[in-house]
């Protein structure tokens, strides 16, 4: 891959960002509803809504707010919170560290145990651990997550008494250091399992689509032929099975954070999801804009290392 | 002799001493210290409950603070920071005598130069109900000494000493708020309040601890060492950590979960109609009397008539709350207008009155105009019906009972930022549903649904658009009117004429069960300072 490539692409992050920003921003003011009734609450009156929506400069023509927003945006200032009163990012930078943990986690779950399943499957074609893996991916696609977590809570926590129900710590706690990071993990599992689930299931189904493709080549009869043992063709198979499984895993970020707005509400997990939920019921804008720059980008960040995935996995592609 | 003498008044004295230490210790048995968790619904964004009626940062944030007055169980005013008052001028000038020795939290004296401050720079900007309802009828406030305050008004002001508790006027430090913009001053993530309890942390969007404030001006008090707010969104998962040992306290519990909590021994369980949202809550069905079809009082009392209320308050609220049986809530017992009429259940009436008012029933299932006022011979009675998405059952009910009686109802949710200017603004709507929360006083929550200069864009004020001159004159007269007896002889016939005219139909009163853990005890589950007095055993 040359760097020109790689600079070029990195150069087309920003007029889609640019375009997301644009359309997020009409999106959001659009949208039918009065930002400073969230605001103001409801017990004021009109002098007082006319205060709060001068203050927040909501009385201002909408190109003129868009002007001041698209400037304050390239200046790297994204605003400041209605609700919280502080700058966006601080707001955001603060909830970034959970989210990015509980995504990590579940990514990596997902990706890790869907491929060794995936290629378990495949192994065992049309026996029964493959139909009851199959069978158990179909059902994990197909339930919806705030069902599962919900689901979870009850019969893993509650149930067994092994894990928490709720937040990032225990709030009887003050641990620092090493007990700390074992309260987040043991905080983090359940949450991390129930966001992981869909994900596993997707990248279950298609590794094991995959590699049974792959294992009916004529590369790999001949490798068979030429007395290479199973897991050493496996291994081959699964090299180039794994090119859809990796545009996949990519292009699931957006829905990822998705899964997380819900997962994190269940879970009471402090991370961007539950800001995202509490900025659209507050009609916080700036916070929402924000959010909408920040995953837009993440998703376009994604996409640009799957691309340069490809090259690592199969030495065909090549980007110049 | 005087050895005897001496000896018998030692004795006298000891065990008068041992009598007196059994009796203090006596009253000491409260379990001090230990971690109280309360859950709460959302992330406060910041601490300061002055420039905010968010329900969020005053559930959060009240035990920070405090207000000139309490408010005891039945409502009443109790002393606070003030200790004493006195009322002049027959209810146009209010004199507070302030606690002596207070200290913020940061060990700087409290002074009446704080209430003034408090008041003119912050609650009366930014507090919406204290603007909305003191703002202009205040003419000023002054600090004499460093402990009296003296409020002056235009003319006789009724409900002043409701409107002093740490939910609708808290008290914030002046020192700290003196300089900049309140509403992005750092304290309000690092507050500095009076309260019981003091604050120490907020981990965004996980919680905020908050630890005993040691020099608290009430004797003894707190009891906790420290307070644990815990951010649960999930109704659902609320129960559930506290039914796992994780939480203590809850706000709130949804109405199926109840039982469950109530048959469960570990749990204690208690209903009030207080919320630093906003109290005393009623379900109120508004018409918009623009609409021809509202404009006939007939077609207002068959709605009402064709409105199984023990439904709603069964199907909806699983029992938790009560059938409204007065504009006012019956939580205001001396405002409640006690034994009045209100339409009951009575679907033939319903069909009666429809009737008479031209609505006819002919082939289909829904009546047709013949010979109404401003509307056209054959069209239907269809109407829609505006809500909250949280408030779907209540359409849904509503829809299946005036269905009955030929009445086609379209459901229409709408986002409450979405709802408010549609109702109040555009008034595009024929009918909707609202909490309308009456507040501590008439004067706050009551006021606003009836008198016509509340017909505007401000929201959950008049929505049915309703005029009635009497009305006017009669609440004008109550809001001067500073004795209680005299004021309740004044929202009576209020009631009367808005029962008889029927711009909405009040449906049932929404209190809240709060649930807590047994081993814990003490709430004052009617007050923002709720935990003030609470302790708990070790379990």
């Amino acid at each position: 891959m040359s760097p020109r490539y790689l600079l070029r692409r990195l150069l087309q992050v920003v007029p889609a960002v640019a375009g997301i920003v644009l359309l997020a921003f009409v999106l959001v003011h659009t949208a039918p509803g009065d930002p400073v009734v969230a605001l103001g609450g409801d017990h004021g009156d009109a002098a007082y809504y006319a205060f709060i929506r001068a203050k927040f400069g909501l009385d201002r023509p909408l190109p003129e707010q868009l002007l001041a927003y698209v400037a304050s945006v390239l200046r790297g200032d994204l605003g400041q919170s209605f609700v919280h009163g502080r700058p966006v990012a601080r707001v955001v930078a603060e909830r970034l560290p959970a989210t990015l943990l509980l995504m990590g986690t579940a990514l990596a779950l997902s990706s890790v145990a869907g491929v060794w399943l995936g290629v378990l499957a495949a192994r065992r074609a049309a026996r029964a651990a493959d139909l009851a893996l199959r069978t158990a991916a179909l059902l994990a696609h197909a339930t919806p997550s705030f069902w599962l977590a919900q689901l979870a809570a009850i019969v893993l926590a509650l149930g067994t008494g092994l894990f928490p129900v709720q937040g990032f710590t225990d709030p009887r706690q003050s641990w620092t250091g090493w007990r700390h990071a074992l309260d987040v993990l043991h905080h983090l599992a359940l949450p991390a399992l129930v966001l992981a689930a869909g994900e596993l299931a997707l990248t279950t189904r298609l590794t094991r689509t995959g590699v049974l493709e792959a294992l009916g080549t004529d590369y790999a009869r001949t490798a068979r032929a030429k007395g290479l043992p199973e897991r050493a063709v496996v291994r081959h198979a699964l090299r180039n099975a794994l090119l859809p499984v990796v545009t996949v895993i990519g292009g699931r970020a957006g829905m990822l954070f998705t899964g997380a707005v819900l997962v994190e509400t269940v879970f009471a997990w402090p991370g961007l999801g539950q800001l995202m939920l509490s900025s659209i019921l507050t009609r916080d804008i700036p916070v929402l804009l924000g959010l909408f720059v920040l995953v837009s980008a993440a998703v376009i960040v994604a996409n640009l290392l799957t691309d340069l995935a490809y090259a690592c996995l199969d030495p065909r592609v090549r980007y110049e | 002799m005087r050895v005897l003498l001496r000896t018998v008044l030692l004795l006298a004295v000891f065990c008068l001493s041992w009598a007196m230490s059994s009796h203090t210790e006596a009253q000491d048995s409260t379990p001090r210290g230990g971690t109280l968790v309360v859950a709460i619904n959302a992330d406060p964004g910041h601490l300061n409950p002055a420039i905010t009626t968010s329900g969020a940062t005053h559930t959060a944030a009240e035990l920070i603070y405090n207000g000139l007055l309490g408010r005891d169980e039945r409502g009443d005013p109790t002393p606070d920071l003030a200790e004493s008052w006195t009322i002049e001028q027959g209810g146009a000038v209010y004199r507070f005598r302030l606690r002596d020795g207070v200290t913020w939290h940061d060990g700087t004296p409290f002074t009446a130069a704080d209430v003034k401050f408090s008041f003119e720079e912050v609650l009366l900007k930014f507090h919406a109900r204290t603007k909305a309802s003191m703002g202009g009828a205040l003419a000023g406030i002054d600090a004499p000494d460093d402990r009296t305050v003296v409020f002056r008004f235009k003319q006789p002001y009724a409900p002043l000493l409701l409107q002093l508790d740490a939910t609708e006027a808290p008290i914030v430090a002046r020192h700290v708020y003196q300089a900049g913009d309140p509403q992005t001053n750092p304290a309000n993530v690092k507050p500095v309040g009076t309260g019981p309890f003091r604050a120490v942390s907020y981990q965004k969007g996980a919680e905020i601890r908050l630890a005993r404030n040691p020099k608290y001006f009430k004797p003894g008090l707190p009891y906790l060492d420290e307070i644990v707010m815990r951010i649960i969104p999930d109704a659902g998962t609320q129960v559930l950590a506290l039914e796992n040992g994780e939480v203590d306290f809850l706000w709130g519990v949804p109405g199926p979960l109840q039982e469950r909590l109530k048959a469960d021994a570990r749990f204690r369980t208690a209903q009030t109609s207080y919320h630093p949202g906003g109290s005393n809550c009623i379900m109120t069905v508004s018409f918009n009397l623009d609409r021809p079809v509202f404009k006939d009082a007939r077609v207002r009392r068959a709605v009402a008539l064709a409105l199984d209320r023990e439904a709603f308050l069964k199907q909806v609220l699983f029992g938790e709350g009560r059938v409204a049986t007065a504009p006012i809530s019956s939580e205001m017992a001396w405002a409640h207008a006690r034994g009045l009429r209100l339409p009951g259940f009575d679907r033939a009436e319903a069909e009666r009155l429809l009737d008479a008012a031209g609505w006819k029933k002919e082939q289909g299932a829904t009546r047709v105009a013949r010979g109404v006022a401003g509307v056209a011979d054959g069209a239907r009675l269809a109407i829609d019906f505006l809500h909250f998405p949280a408030f779907a059952k209540y359409g849904e009910l509503m829809r299946q009972h005036l269905g009955a009686v030929g009445i086609e109802v379209t459901q229409r949710p709408l986002e409450p930022s979405v709802f408010a200017p549609t109702v109040f603004k555009d008034r595009a709507f024929d009918t909707n549903v609202i909490s309308y929360c009456n507040g501590p006083d008439p004067e706050i929550g009551v006021r606003r649904m009836y008198v016509s200069s509340q017909i505007g864009p401000a929201p959950f004020t008049n929505a049915a658009g309703y005029r009635s001159d009497k009305v006017d004159a009669l609440f004008d007269q109550a809001g001067r009117t500073v004795e209680r007896d005299r004021r309740a002889a004044l929202y009576r016939p209020i009631q009367e004429i808005v029962a008889q005219d029927l711009p909405y139909v009040w449906l049932v009163e929404t209190p809240t069960t709060r649930a807590w853990a047994a081993r814990c005890s003490g709430f004052r589950a009617w007050t923002g300072l709720f935990a003030e007095a609470a302790f708990c055993r070790r379990s």
